[in-house]
């Protein structure tokens, strides 16, 4: 299958500390990949080089056939192509929700208010909380806001949606509602690398789960294997910690 | 103008700045007073601010509110000249900037103070309370060592508008560096234009404030704190 | 001891005229001063936030030299020098105004920057998650948030401002101060014409920040406080 995300050997220091330890990952076109593993290992800022919010030193990222450059200069190109949504929402808290999903399609994408609205409108429906669009997100719930983010950066309509830890500051209540979004997503075809400590969803939506930790990743498996035959010793540390 | 440039450096020139840095010292005698002065009646109206007693609470409003909305200029011509002309007393220059600066002094650093207090975490109050601490030992041993760490860049900082507050005690025939600046600048003497005076004066005063100011800077970073917050606080009337 | 004599304020229309006129001067150069010093202000904070040095150095060189020295000393310079050097003569409003819009632009500089540093940095990295550059990101994201978030500020220091005008009246300009000293030269109850203006500059001021803070509400609707 076509490669959709490519890192090859990638390498990223903070001063003298490093982040990331030699990084091969190959994502197709339409997987789902679930990166899994304790605080600091480097998971979120994998995704964030992906996307081009980090810069890295060394080894080469490849998005959508586009060769991210070290220092950033064709980050834009990228951002375009590529969906992110946050563990902390970091909607704008003075544009309303439909302002939220309309400024980057018009801005970045040329379109007009009615086609940018339209296809607004069609994602916060598929989210379901289309009789939002009005509101401000300090209206909302958690959940809702969350959904809402997850509207906006559908509306750019990406080649790839990048997760980080998209449940992780909501009440549990409301985690449901976000990781049932995310499952529909997932059989729409998206291609998604999530960054998530839900393992229900790994297991049920993921094609294969990546485990990291110190900056390397350790393994990659199916969720199958993953789950039930780990083959490293840390890994099967960190899941007895997690799954208890 | 090139020829009064030519004889900057003349003796005339060094006579004139001889002059305004001797004038200098009373702005430097005044804003001290003031602020030391205003320092401690703006503490005494923090604390009176913060009684649960209501009529005294709402005096010490009253006072804050009263000398934050009064112009300096008119404090100042109000001591210096409306009751000296009404009560046909002599009022001396300096006697009548020293209260009008100190009386506009302390009602600002009352208010940096009460921001200092108010920023603290209610959290800090109730574990002094849970210790059983009454309100004065609460407010002596747990808030107001914090409270003194979050004021001192804001206090600082005050200092540089007390001392620019200055500049218009010469209304009042203040002879200050500002009254001299003013007269040697609004003199026709050649080599004393305007354009030469007054940047001179700018340049003492920059002197004097321009240190403080980066104090204030580096306490704010020393001392971790973000007096911005704090002007915020206060600002929205907190 | 207080036989206050405020009538002999009104007595004479003229000076009721002018106390009137002199507000209008004090409360329209303030506007004026006000929104032009905004405008300024802002493009200084830009600068003085900017990467470019050529940008940086000088906006802070201004901004530092403005905050350190008294207004007066600036007033004088821009209304007796500046027109020496220069050899132009200005009418004394327009001299104030300029005067007072730099003054001002340095102050609310300081403040409108500290309300760019306050914005969430999530902002600005979801903005550009989404592909939003630069420019975007600092007038649709940035910007708004930073000014509601400062604007309590930006209406104390205007108040505050607004306070220290009167010495404008020292360079010729027809202010509410000016009025006053008018009248007091001539009826030689300086006492009760300060009171007066006294009570003249803390009605307007109350009145600046009763109208700013209102407007407020207006241009940052989601900005309730919980």
């Amino acid at each position: 299958m076509e490669s959709c995300v490519s890192l090859t050997n990638l390498n990223k220091w903070f001063g003298s500390f490093q982040v990331l330890d030699s990084i091969n990952l190959s994502i197709s076109i339409g997987e789902k990949v679930v990166i899994c593993g304790p605080s600091g290992s480097g998971k979120s800022t994998l995704i964030r080089c992906v996307n081009a919010l980090e810069p890295f030193q060394s080894g080469s990222v490849n998005v959508c056939g586009i060769s991210v450059e070290k220092n950033g200069r064709n980050a834009t190109d990228i951002q375009r192509r590529v969906g992110m949504v946050f563990q902390q929402f970091n909607l704008f808290p003075h544009l309303s929700v439909l302002k939220n999903c309309t400024l980057a399609p018009c801005r970045v994408l040329g379109l007009s208010d009615d086609e940018a609205e339209s296809k607004a409108m069609h994602y916060l429906e598929r989210v379901r909380i289309p009789e939002q669009a009005s509101k401000y997100p300090a209206d909302l719930s958690g959940g809702q806001q969350q959904r809402v983010a997850i509207a906006r950066a559908l509306t750019m309509e990406p080649e790839l949606m990048l997760f980080d830890e998209p449940t992780s500051a909501l009440d549990p209540e409301v985690v449901t509602e976000v990781l049932d979004t995310m499952v529909d997503l997932a059989e729409t075809g998206m291609t998604m690398i999530c960054v998530t400590h839900e393992m229900g969803f790994a297991k049920q939506v993921a094609d294969r789960v990546v485990f990291m930790d110190e900056g390397k990743i350790i393994e990659i498996a199916t969720p199958e294997k993953f789950f039930s035959e780990p083959t490293h010793e840390r890994t099967k540390f960190f899941l007895s910690r997690v799954l208890g | 103008m090139i020829e009064s440039l030519s004889t900057l450096i003349g003796p005339f020139h060094i006579k004139m700045l001889a002059v305004l840095l001797n004038a200098t010292q009373w702005t430097v005698y005044l804003s001290l007073t003031a602020f030391i002065g205003g320092g401690l009646i703006g503490l005494i109206f923090t604390l009176l601010r913060i009684t649960p007693i209501n009529w005294i609470r709402k005096l010490a409003v009253a006072y804050i509110w009263t000398f934050q909305s009064v112009p300096l200029l008119m404090l100042l011509f109000l001591t210096g000249l409306g009751i000296p002309i009404f009560y046909q007393i002599n009022v001396p220059p300096w006697v009548a900037a020293t209260i009008s600066l100190t009386l506009f002094t302390s009602a600002y650093m009352s208010e940096v103070w009460r921001g200092a207090l108010q920023s603290i975490n209610i959290g800090q109050w109730e574990a002094g309370r849970a210790l059983g601490l009454g309100f004065v030992n609460n407010l002596r041993y747990v808030i107001a060592p914090q409270a003194l760490k979050i004021a001192t860049p804001p206090t600082v900082g005050f200092m540089v508008q007390v001392i620019k507050g200055t500049s218009l005690a010469y209304i009042i025939d203040f002879n200050d560096l500002m009254r001299w600046g003013k007269k040697i600048g609004n003199s026709q003497i050649d080599g004393a234009e305007p354009f030469i005076v007054f940047p001179l004066v700018a340049l003492i005063y920059f002197l004097l404030c321009f240190p403080l100011t980066l104090l204030s800077r580096r306490l704010e970073q020393s001392l971790n704190v973000d007096s911005k917050k704090i002007m915020l606080t206060i600002n929205k009337g907190g | 001891m207080f036989d206050l004599r405020f009538y002999e304020i009104w007595r004479e229309q003229v000076f009721v005229e002018k106390l009137i006129n002199g507000i209008g001067t004090s409360v329209s150069l303030m506007i004026l001063g006000g929104i032009i010093g905004f405008i300024f202000g802002l493009a200084l904070a830009t600068a003085r936030g900017s990467k470019i040095g050529l940008l940086r150095i000088p906006s802070a060189a201004f901004i530092e030299s403005i905050r350190n020295t008294p207004l007066i000393v600036q007033l004088f310079f821009v209304c007796f020098g500046l027109p020496m050097i220069f050899e132009y003569r200005w009418p004394f409003f327009a001299s104030a105004l300029l005067a007072l819009c730099l003054n001002f632009s340095a102050y609310y500089a300081e403040i409108i920057r500290a309300g760019f540093e306050n914005v969430e940095y999530g902002q600005s990295e979801a903005a550009r998650a989404l592909g939003l550059g630069k420019n975007d990101i600092l007038a649709y994201i940035v910007l708004p948030q930073a000014l509601a978030k400062v604007y309590p500020s930006l209406v104390s220091q205007f108040v505050f401002l607004f306070l220290t005008t009167g010495i404008i009246s020292e360079v010729g300009v027809e202010d509410l101060t000016w009025a006053g000293r008018y009248i007091a030269d001539r009826n030689f109850r300086d006492f009760e014409v300060f009171i007066v203006l006294t009570i003249a500059y803390a009605l307007l001021s109350v009145i600046f920040r009763g109208v700013l803070t209102a407007t407020g509400q207006l241009v940052f609707p989601w900005n309730r406080e919980k």
